[in-house]
């Protein structure tokens, strides 16, 4: 269980998040929908220790999320992955970067690990390209070799910031229904989507966030009022077939 | 006679080799600013040890250390941009060697041997100090090596999925700084930073496996050395520019041989 508790943050006096309190229980699949500069990035990198907290807690389990993440690791896709292209690295190392914790500094990895990294590859459909280097692999592959990466240490936990960017529609589709096998399998997911429509089929849990937290309630309760309330004026809703 | 010319030998290869080891890293870290700003910081450390009549290695180790952490701290404390901080620090440090050289009065000092190096100044002393540096270089690269892959990779992603980044970073800026002022000597000032480069970027164009590229680097390194030290013993030339001229060399060659990522 993630528990986030009179959560406040600011840039530079401009309030980013304000008051946010969140109980995300274990199993769920929940969506963080809100504008552009709503602060949903800014909320997963305070949950996962990439920012410092300045006012509120967070606690993992019942312990504080820095205490917990020191022993344990969350699967995390983050949106944009900054790297240099010629980065002499093959998919499969980066997928074994996720098991790094496991290990004690200066240990090399095992067999053992080579196998769970092939499995998460596996698991994202692109065991195909292990040995191939980073720079060749196209976008929407990346993608599938960072979540690869988040899923090979087995964590309870699994948060995505945007992962359908960089993928084409069957690709999201596929995605989801994978995100979706995992949640029955015992996952608790948080993702960042925009595409309300696939999230109101697959996520069981919606938090609106635009600054504050708007609303979080079962995403088939998404409608015109919540979306309302979350985005303003700007957006309306479209059906869309994948 | 030959005594001097096995130690000259050994100081061009060692000193090649231990930057060589270092070289990839570097520029995959994409510090090899830092490793030319260190070797000019190194002036200054040089100019305060000859002022105040101390060990100069060790003056100039120590203040090149402190300097580098200093560097490496503010960028990440203050978020002021690393090329920056490594340009306020090289010019800072250049001015202070340049007026603590002149406020020790009637020292006649051998600038041009520190500038271009001279593998010939080397004394035994120094030849242990560089069997040391590649001893220590070799271990904490072999002992470090998933670390450093991965804080070259992303060192923010390193972090997160548990890599001791602090405790390598600092290791690694040490260890970096003493090899700039260990090889000083024998590489000079103005052209330790190419042998920072040049090893590194040759061996990307021919293999892809960061393991690989540094036993690359190192080999090009050792050719360089020993052909750049041949070509000056037959043509009188500086060992230090003779190295620097044939790892470039080594790199047009390698262009010709430049491997491609495999394509999905």
């Amino acid at each position: 269980m993630i528990e986030i508790c009179s959560l406040s943050y600011n840039i530079n006096r401009n309030i980013i998040l304000e008051d946010i309190n969140l109980t995300l229980t274990d199993g769920e699949f929940a969506a963080l929908i809100g504008p552009n500069g709503a602060g949903k990035s800014t909320l997963i990198k305070l949950i996962l220790g990439f920012l410092p907290l300045q006012t509120g807690a967070i606690y993992i389990e019942g312990i504080p999320h820095l205490e917990w993440l020191k022993e344990h690791s969350i699967g995390y896709l983050p949106q944009h992955e900054e790297f240099n292209r010629n980065f002499p690295a093959t998919a499969m190392e980066i997928v074994l970067m996720g098991l790094v914790r496991e290990l004690h500094p200066g240990s090399r990895f095992k067999s053992i690990h080579r196998q769970r990294a092939m499995q998460a590859l596996t698991l994202t459909g692109i065991a195909h390209l292990a040995n191939h280097q980073l720079g060749s692999l196209s976008g929407g592959e990346l993608q599938r070799v960072f979540l690869a990466r988040a899923l090979v240490s087995d964590s309870k936990y699994l948060i995505l910031d945007e992962p359908e960017a960089s993928l084409d529609q069957p690709g999201v589709k596929s995605l989801f229904i994978l995100l979706k096998d995992l949640n029955k399998a015992g996952k608790t997911i948080l993702t960042i989507s925009h595409d309300l429509n696939i999230l109101s089929e697959y996520c069981s849990f919606l938090i609106c966030l635009n600054r504050r937290l708007h609303c979080h309630t079962s995403a088939e309760l998404v409608n015109a009022e919540i979306i309302h309330k979350t985005f303003g004026d700007t957006v309306r809703l479209i059906e869309k077939d994948y | 006679m030959y005594n001097f010319i096995y130690q000259a030998i050994l100081a061009a290869l060692l000193s090649s080799f231990s930057l060589a080891l270092f070289s990839p890293l570097v520029t995959l870290r994409q510090v090899s600013y830092m490793g030319e700003a260190l070797s000019h910081i190194a002036f200054a450390g040089i100019a305060l040890a000859l002022l105040l009549e101390l060990n100069l290695q060790l003056t100039t180790l120590i203040f090149v250390v402190i300097v580098a952490l200093a560097i490496s701290w503010l960028s990440q404390k203050h978020k002021l941009q690393e090329a920056n901080t490594i340009t306020i620090f090289l010019s800072v440090s250049m001015a202070l060697g340049i007026i603590l050289i002149s406020l020790k009065k009637g020292y006649s000092f051998d600038l041009e041997s520190y500038l271009f190096g001279n593998v010939l100044m080397v004394s035994p002393s120094e030849i242990y100090q560089l069997i040391v540096l590649a001893l220590l270089d070799i271990f904490f690269i072999s002992f470090f090596y998933k670390e450093l892959f991965y804080l070259s990779y992303n060192a923010e992603m390193a972090k997160f999925y548990g890599v001791p980044v602090k405790l390598v970073n600092t290791i690694f800026m040490i260890l970096l700084a003493a090899n700039i002022v260990i090889t000083l000597r024998a590489a000079g000032i103005i052209l330790v930073s190419a042998q920072l480069i040049l090893p590194a970027v040759t061996a990307f164009n021919l293999v892809k496996r960061l393991d690989y590229s540094i036993l690359c680097s190192a080999f090009i390194a050792i050719l360089a050395a020993s052909g750049g030290f041949a070509l000056s013993w037959w043509l009188d030339l500086p060992t230090g520019a003779n190295i620097v001229l044939l790892e470039f060399v080594f790199y047009l060659i390698s262009l010709l041989f430049m491997t491609r990522p495999k394509t999905a």
